[in-house]
This record gives structure tokens, C-alpha cells and sequence, in this order.
């Protein structure tokens, strides 16, 4: 493949250009109650090229190999086009040239596993809510996406790298009267099919959950000192935080830029944030990034305090700082951009009883449900909580989403747990999707959580 | 494609090739700077066969090996997913204007010059930190299928996005102009986002409480998510839909009526078939706050006993990739019909409230029971019709089925909204806000 590859940049001219092409194989099994929706193992491709001339940048993403001529020049054309509008050209941090072929160890390779054996462990675990009557609906899927990546750059760096991922998730909902309710499922990782074998407990744990939300109280509105649990936690490390660690957001919000210097404190001195998607074993992993750059650990906070960022080769010459393998894309479709690899607040001293006693009354938030950020601003939706009072979990509550700001929130942490898990499924969405992000994190005790009830 | 039909013909009861072509080009300008320039190539073709009412599909991008892509529709027909439905016979659709001849031509140049342009007009009037996006889109497609249809379209979309940034907030305020023609940003769009971001430049800390609130275009996702899940045939298949036994009744405000109208070509992306080859026809789904019709694909429609009324699409409130994704039934040209107020006149007839410009978290909650609690991102504080400031951590929450009958007034202008629906600004009352206060 690398010799089409070649041929194809080798009439890029320009002072910079790249290539990725990638072969994706997806398979995808549905259920939505007991009925089977999809069913289906396919395999597309596609070609993104950019090019550097002068100071200016562009991208081409292409299907068919007939329009590599015309994207070469489209991209380099469009480069110039830049470099003549910019006052400051964009140059790439210094990388070392990269030969390698990377395949990760998996338990159990998903591929080697037939069709009939993954839609019968779908239907087993979909069948564990949908024998309760008041569940109502399952849409329960499984996705497996292998994307085979080469990369080639006109500086000699030749990658191949694999990526596997595999997951079950969706959503159980029941209903009891005029009440419904729902809550996530979610099983997979990128270390093979072993990971989502016998999770059996998990949909056990979930159909129980949703059951007794039924039965729960709404949140009421307020202002809370909150318990969040680790799933919580990295949803909260990934939006409230995570997002203005990617430089190409900051890069052009020269006021924020100023507050996200490195050396300024951002929260309490309790708090660090770690981004260190080279652990391996979790969903998050990689070696090499789509600059072709080798991933490494970033310590974004250390005791409260900003000490590092996630960078493209583009963004770390702008900030004067190390690059860091973190310019990432969705697939073939896409160029790369700056994205969070494993994202997760590291664990500190608490037990989960010494933050149920230094919490005295609020709130206990479980599972993540949905997040978002723009700006300072983030909101996440929360699956299910209890009342706190007098340092006990009490009551159930339902229909939770809290929202907070960056800079206050940071500072309102309280207590950090011993504990640390890390999530089983992604999808963070920043223009394209990323079903790698990883986040996660220890329980931890956040004050004055705005939490919105209905 | 005719080969491939050809092929798949005889090794099924009925078979569809779907095939698309997408050309877009973008730029971007961030800080008032030039900071990206993007171009598409994708094309694509998606197979979907029948065989004893179940149903394969497969898709590739590049149409090399035609038995490949069969054997794969075959092997997935092995599953039993159901297709209890006939695909349509579909001829002589009707012509629409989908397409502007000079999307062909439009350059790289030319989108960079408009928007630095409107960075330049915003920069004129006020200091913030300003985001320009000008875009060109083009398509393709054609749907053949086993029982004769031919069915193809060219369409063409272009527009610009702008946007001003609260500095140190990250959030702001934005208006997108598209049309099918690429053409200039609107001043009339300008200056009312240059002029709700002075308004909101000093940040104000209300209590919060019940209130009228004012959902903007960017923040009507959260309202028109519910109503068009409440609404899809598929939540009424899986009796997850509130209104399924309402048909008839009055479930909102009178002032509010909804319809899905694709042959309309005054706005882009109009059809005539929808992505089964199904003809495509206006549908009154809200006519003054009463419940008229629900919206159906094949499968959905067949599943139900009543007709397909056109809204299949591989596509949802996402966008999603047309090739890759099965069709399910999504009101792709909605349009909520426009009250009489200016935005002014809206304003001014908020003794206490919020205008929602964006909200954060629209995707979370119990969607199918019409439940929302969105941050506000930026939201802007009205006190006796007058914008005072901008409100921080403030979250506004309800349920669509209470909120929806509280409709005081809507705006006398259709903006472009989420999942290509076209809205004014609506304001209802009653709203539960919470803030820090």
C-alpha cells in the first residue's frame, strides 16, 4: 500500500504533505425490544491528504483513488490560497521520522469470532432487562470497528497501525403508569472480544437500576455539595476540563488562552488530571497519533495547577510547547484534530465512607448520561443518585443533570477518593466522533453543583 | 448500478442500490483569522435486498467488486432482521429546484473572502472573539430499485456561519445564513448577533424561579428532539411515545402548528422522493396545538398498518453518514409556522426572563417523555423587556407536553435549526429556571 501512497504524494510539491488511508471493517448487530434491527459486517475506505505551502495549510479527505490527482491539487492549491491570507504561517513542530507496524494485543481478536456467536451474546444480555414486564423497550447494539491506518508523510515517517474496537451499549427503558425512565448500558474496550464476554452482572445491575428509578423522587432543583462516582467523575475531568486542554480550542480564544496559561492554578489543590492513553489494556490506547506522532503521557493538572496541554504538530509550535501525539481523527473521512486520549483525575487518599462523612448532606450521582461543554460552561445528565443526609446515602432520586462553570468548579473539589476506573465506551463528539475517548477518574466530593431538576 | 440491481434481482425478492456523491469545501476563520480550509470527496454505494420479508444490507465506497458487496448483503440477510414491506414503484416524480449551477464554480477564494468579510463588518461593530465559517456542499443521488424506480437528484447548499465568542466564556452568540445559492451573509443577521452580544457583555446573577423563557434557533434542539421523537413512528411502534392515543387532540398551544413541507424549493435541501424513493408531500403534524399526523418510513408504516408518508432517510438529527446508515423514519423539512413579533417586539414582552441563545445538554434527559433541563450557553437575563446581561450556570428544564402548551408569541422570522428544520424564535412561559441564586 505504501508504494500507492507514494506515488500518489510524490506530485504534492509544497514544503509539507501527508497521507492516511484506511480500510474500516465495521460490524453491527441491533435489538430494539426482542426485535433484531440490524445485522451487517461491511468494509469501507478512503484517503485524507494535507497539504503545507509556504505558511498555509489544507486538507483533501477522498474515496475514490481516480480523485487523488485532483484532491493533491485541491489541497495544495488551497494551502497557497492560505498562506496568501494569514499574517502568521503555520509551521508543524519538529518530529523524528517514524517506520513501524503496530498491531495491539488483543484478548480474544473480535474477527476470529462468527456473526451467529455475537448476535447470540447480544441477545443474551438484551434478554436479561426484557424479562422484567415493565421494561418497556431495549435498543441494545453491538459495534466492532477495525480500522487498519497508513500513514506516510513527505518527511519519511511510515506507519501502519491497527485499531480495534468493540462494544455493547444502549439504552433500557420502563414504564410504570405515566412514568418512564431509561438508563445506559455499556460493556467493550479495545483489547478484544474477551472484554465484553460474561458481563452478564452488568445488565443484571441496570435492569435492577432502572426498575427502581420507577419508584424514585425527582431531583429537587438546587444548589448541592455532590458525591460524583468515578464514571461521573470522567465525564466531569473530559467536559468541565478535558476540552480546554485540546489546544486548537483555546488557540483562538485569546481570553481563555490567557486563563489556560501553563503555571496558573485552575483548581484545588487535591486535583490532578492526567491525560495517558499509553496504559494499556483500556479503551483509550494508541501508539501513534494521524500526524504519525507517538502518543505520550501529558500531565494536564498537577496539585490544582496547569501544567501541561494536548497538541498537533500545528498547535505545540503556537504554544511553544512539546507536542504530544494528540491530533486525532474520526476516520477516512476526516482530517485530524486535537482530541483527549484517556482522560482521568488520578486517585487520591478518601475512602468512599470518609466522603460520605465529609459530605453530611447532598447529594451520591451515578453514571454518566450525556455531557457537553461550550466554553466555560459545561452540563452533564446524571443516570441515577441518592440523597446524602447525615453522611448517609438515603432515598433515590431520578431525572438529574447538573450543570457548572470551569474555573469555579475546579476550585469547589473537596475530596478525591482512593478508587480509579476508567470508561468502557466512548464517543466523545467534537465536529467528528471519537468512540475511543476515555475518561474516568475516583469518587470525588465537588461543592455548590448547580443540579437542574424538572 | 444497473449491473449490481441486476445481480441482486435474482438473488432476492427485491433489491435497492443507493448511490450518493458529496463534494464540500469549507473554511474557517477563528479570532477574526483564517485557521482552516477543508474539501470532501465522498461518494458511496449502499445495497439493501429482501428475501422472505428479511433484509440484507451492505455498502462500500468504491464499487469494484460487485459480488462482494452482494455476498455481503446475503450473509446479512442470515440474521432475520425483518422487512415485512414492498419498496416502492416509483415514476414521475415531481421537478423541484434543488440545485444552483454555480455551486460548481464557487472557489476556495471566494468562500474565504466572505468570511472575512463578516469578520470585518462584526469587528466594525463591537470586540469580541469572532468565528466565521463560509461553506459549499454539493450532491448527488440516485435510488434504483427492483420494482422500477429511478429516482435521482442533484441539490447544491451554501452558507456562512458567524458567530461572536464572550471572551474567557467560550460561548457566544451565532447566525447561520444557507441557501442554495452561495451568497452574502444578510446584514439584518449581522447586526442582530452584533447586537445581543453588546447587550450581554456584563453578566448578571437573577434568581431563578418560574419564567418566561425565549428559545432561540440554536437552542430549539432542545424542543425539537422531543417533538420529533414524540412525533416519529418509530416511538409510536415502540410505545415509547406519550402522544401515541392523543391523534386529534390539542397537545400544545394554538399557536403552534408543525409541518414537514420537502417539495417546498424556496429553502435548500428540498425533495421530491425521500432515501426509499418514496414520493415526498407536505404533512401536517401540529395544526394549532393538535395532533394531526405522525411521520412513517416503510418499515415503521408497514409494522402500523398505514402508509409510508415519505421520511425515510439514512440520516437523523445528527446528519449521519447516507451511505452507511439505514434508512428510519426522521422529518428532515420541518418547519414551525412564524407568530408576528419581531425579536424586538419578543423581547419586550418578557417582564422576567431568559433568552436562550445556546443550550448545552440537550442530548441528555428522557428524551421520549419529552423531559429537557439544558444549560444555557449563553443565555441572556430580561427584566421588564430590557436585556440587563448575561446569566451564568443557569439551567432552564421542563417537559416539552407542559412547556409547549405555555406558548405566549413566536417570531415573525424562519431561521435554520437543527436537523434541518426551519423555526422562529418561540417564546412560552412559565418555564422552570435555576441559577446560582
Amino acid at each position: 500500500m505504501f508504494e500507492v501512497l507514494e506515488k500518489i504524494l510524490s506530485g504534492s510539491g509544497g514544503d509539507f504533505a501527508d497521507i492516511r488511508y484506511e480500510v474500516m471493517q465495521e460490524t453491527a448487530i441491533s435489538f430494539s425490544g426482542k426485535e433484531l434491527t440490524a445485522l451487517s459486517a461491511n468494509a469501507t475506505d478512503g484517503y485524507v491528504v494535507r497539504a503545507l505551502n509556504k505558511g498555509g495549510m489544507a486538507s483533501v479527505a477522498f474515496t475514490k483513488q481516480a480523485e487523488a490527482g485532483t484532491a493533491i491539487k485541491s489541497a495544495l492549491e488551497n494551502a497557497t490560497l492560505f498562506a496568501k491570507n494569514t499574517a502568521k504561517p503555520i509551521r508543524l513542530a519538529k518530529t523524528e521520522a517514524v517506520q513501524d507496524t503496530f498491531s495491539p494485543k488483543l484478548g480474544e481478536d473480535p474477527r476470529q469470532v462468527s456473526m451467529a456467536e455475537k448476535m447470540e451474546l447480544v441477545k443474551k444480555y438484551n434478554d436479561i432487562p426484557l424479562a422484567q414486564a415493565k421494561v418497556v423497550n431495549t435498543a441494545i447494539g453491538y459495534s466492532e470497528v477495525h480500522r487498519r491506518k497508513y500513514y506516510l508523510n513527505s518527511e519519511g515517517s511510515r506507519i501502519q497501525e491497527d485499531l480495534i474496537t468493540t462494544s455493547i451499549r444502549g439504552l433500557i427503558t420502563a414504564k410504570e403508569g405515566h412514568l418512564t425512565q431509561n438508563i445506559r448500558v455499556g460493556i467493550g474496550g479495545s483489547d478484544g472480544f474477551g472484554s465484553i464476554r460474561g458481563q452478564e452482572q452488568h445488565f443484571e445491575k441496570q435492569t435492577k437500576l432502572v426498575l427502581d428509578l420507577l419508584q424514585a423522587q425527582p431531583v429537587k432543583s438546587g444548589v448541592y455539595r455532590c458525591i460524583i462516582n468515578p464514571s461521573l467523575a470522567g465525564v466531569f475531568a473530559h467536559e468541565a476540563f478535558g476540552h480546554f486542554s485540546e489546544a486548537d480550542i483555546i488557540e483562538t480564544l485569546p481570553a481563555m488562552r490567557q486563563r489556560m496559561k501553563l503555571g496558573n492554578r485552575l483548581g484545588s489543590g487535591i486535583l490532578n488530571i492526567i491525560d495517558d492513553a499509553t496504559r494499556p489494556g483500556q479503551l483509550g490506547f494508541y501508539k501513534y497519533d494521524d500526524e504519525g506522532v507517538p502518543v505520550r503521557p501529558i500531565q494536564l493538572i498537577k496539585e490544582g495547577v496547569l501544567v501541561g496541554r494536548l497538541h498537533s504538530r500545528r498547535t505545540a509550535v503556537e504554544f511553544d510547547e512539546p507536542f504530544s501525539g494528540h491530533c486525532v481523527a474520526e476516520d477516512y473521512r476526516y482530517a485530524p484534530i486535537v482530541r483527549m486520549g484517556t482522560t482521568y483525575i488520578e486517585p487520591g487518599e478518601n475512602s468512599f465512607n470518609d466522603l460520605l462523612q465529609i459530605t453530611g448532606d447532598g447529594l451520591y450521582l451515578l453514571d454518566a448520561k450525556g455531557g457537553q461543554t461550550a466554553g466555560e460552561n459545561f452540563t452533564f445528565g446524571a443516570n441515577y443518585g441518592y440523597e446524602v443526609k447525615n453522611g448517609r446515602a438515603d432515598r433515590m432520586v431520578r431525572d438529574i443533570n447538573i450543570s457548572g462553570n470551569l474555573y469555579q468548579t475546579l476550585m469547589d473539589i473537596k475530596a478525591v477518593g482512593n478508587d480509579l476506573e476508567l470508561s468502557k465506551t466512548g464517543g466523545c463528539g467534537k465536529g467528528q466522533t471519537n468512540i475511543r475517548s476515555c475518561n474516568g477518574g475516583p469518587h470525588i466530593i465537588i461543592d455548590n453543583l448547580v443540579v437542574g431538576g424538572i | 448500478m444497473e449491473k449490481l440491481l441486476d445481480m441482486a434481482k435474482k438473488a432476492a425478492d427485491q433489491a435497492e442500490v443507493y448511490s450518493a456523491d458529496n463534494i464540500s469545501n469549507s473554511v474557517s476563520f477563528q479570532d477574526a483569522k483564517l485557521y482552516n480550509i477543508e474539501t470532501n470527496f465522498l461518494s458511496g454505494v449502499s445495497l439493501r435486498i429482501i428475501k422472505d420479508g428479511r433484509l440484507g444490507f451492505a455498502y462500500t465506497r468504491n464499487l469494484i467488486d460487485r459480488q462482494e458487496l452482494l455476498n455481503n448483503a446475503l450473509r446479512s440477510l442470515e440474521g432475520g432482521v425483518e422487512a415485512p414491506y414492498e419498496l416502492p414503484a416509483t415514476t414521475g416524480i415531481k421537478k423541484i429546484d434543488t440545485y444552483d449551477p454555480t455551486s460548481k464554480t464557487i472557489t476556495s477564494s471566494e468562500l474565504v473572502e466572505e468570511a472575512k468579510r463578516i469578520c470585518g463588518v462584526v469587528e466594525s461593530k463591537t470586540t469580541g472573539e469572532i468565528m466565521a465559517v463560509a461553506f459549499a456542499d454539493r450532491d448527488s443521488l440516485r435510488i434504483l430499485n427492483s420494482k422500477g424506480t429511478d429516482v435521482n437528484r442533484q441539490s447544491s447548499i451554501a452558507g456562512t456561519y458567524g458567530s461572536i465568542i464572550f471572551p474567557g466564556s467560550g460561548s457566544g452568540i451565532g447566525r447561520i445564513h444557507q441557501s442554495k445559492r452561495f451568497d452574502r451573509m444578510p446584514d439584518v443577521l449581522i447586526n442582530e448577533m452584533s447586537s445581543l452580544f453588546g447587550k450581554g457583555r456584563k453578566t448578571v446573577e437573577p434568581k431563578g424561579g418560574r419564567m418566561k423563557v425565549l428559545f432561540m434557533p440554536d437552542s430549539m434542539i432542545t424542543l425539537l428532539w422531543r417533538i420529533t421523537s414524540g412525533l416519529s413512528g418509530r416511538s409510536i411502534y415502540e410505545n415509547i411515545s406519550p402522544i401515541a392515543d392523543k391523534m386529534g387532540q390539542r397537545i400544545f398551544s394554538p399557536k403552534l402548528t408543525i409541518t414537514d413541507d420537502p417539495l417546498n424549493d424556496n429553502y435548500p435541501l428540498a425533495r421530491a422522493f425521500d432515501d426509499e424513493g418514496v414520493f415526498c408531500k407536505q404533512l401536517t403534524l401540529i395544526d394549532q396545538g393538535v395532533l394531526k399526523s405522525f411521520y412513517y418510513d416503510l418499515k415503521y408504516a408497514k409494522k402500523l398498518g398505514v402508509a409510508s408518508t415519505g421520511h425515510g432517510y439514512r440520516s437523523g438529527p445528527w446528519g449521519g453518514d447516507p451511505i452507511t446508515t439505514k434508512p428510519g423514519p426522521f422529518p428532515a423539512h420541518l418547519f414551525i409556522k412564524s407568530g408576528s413579533a419581531t425579536l424586538a417586539k419578543l423581547i419586550s414582552m418578557m417582564d422576567r426572563g431568559i433568552i436562550v441563545e445556546g443550550a448545552l445538554g440537550a442530548h441528555s434527559g428522557n428524551i421520549p417523555n419529552g423531559d429537557f433541563s439544558v444549560g444555557v450557553s449563553p443565555g441572556l437575563y430580561v427584566e421588564n423587556g430590557e436585556i440587563v446581561g448575561q446569566v451564568k450556570d443557569a439551567m432552564v428544564a421542563g417537559n416539552i407536553y407542559e412547556t409547549l402548551t405555555n406558548v405566549v408569541e413566536l417570531g415573525d422570522t424562519l431561521y435554520p435549526s437543527f436537523g434541518g428544520a426551519w423555526v422562529p424564535p418561540l417564546l412560552c412561559d412559565g418555564v422552570s429556571v435555576t441559577t446560582k441564586n
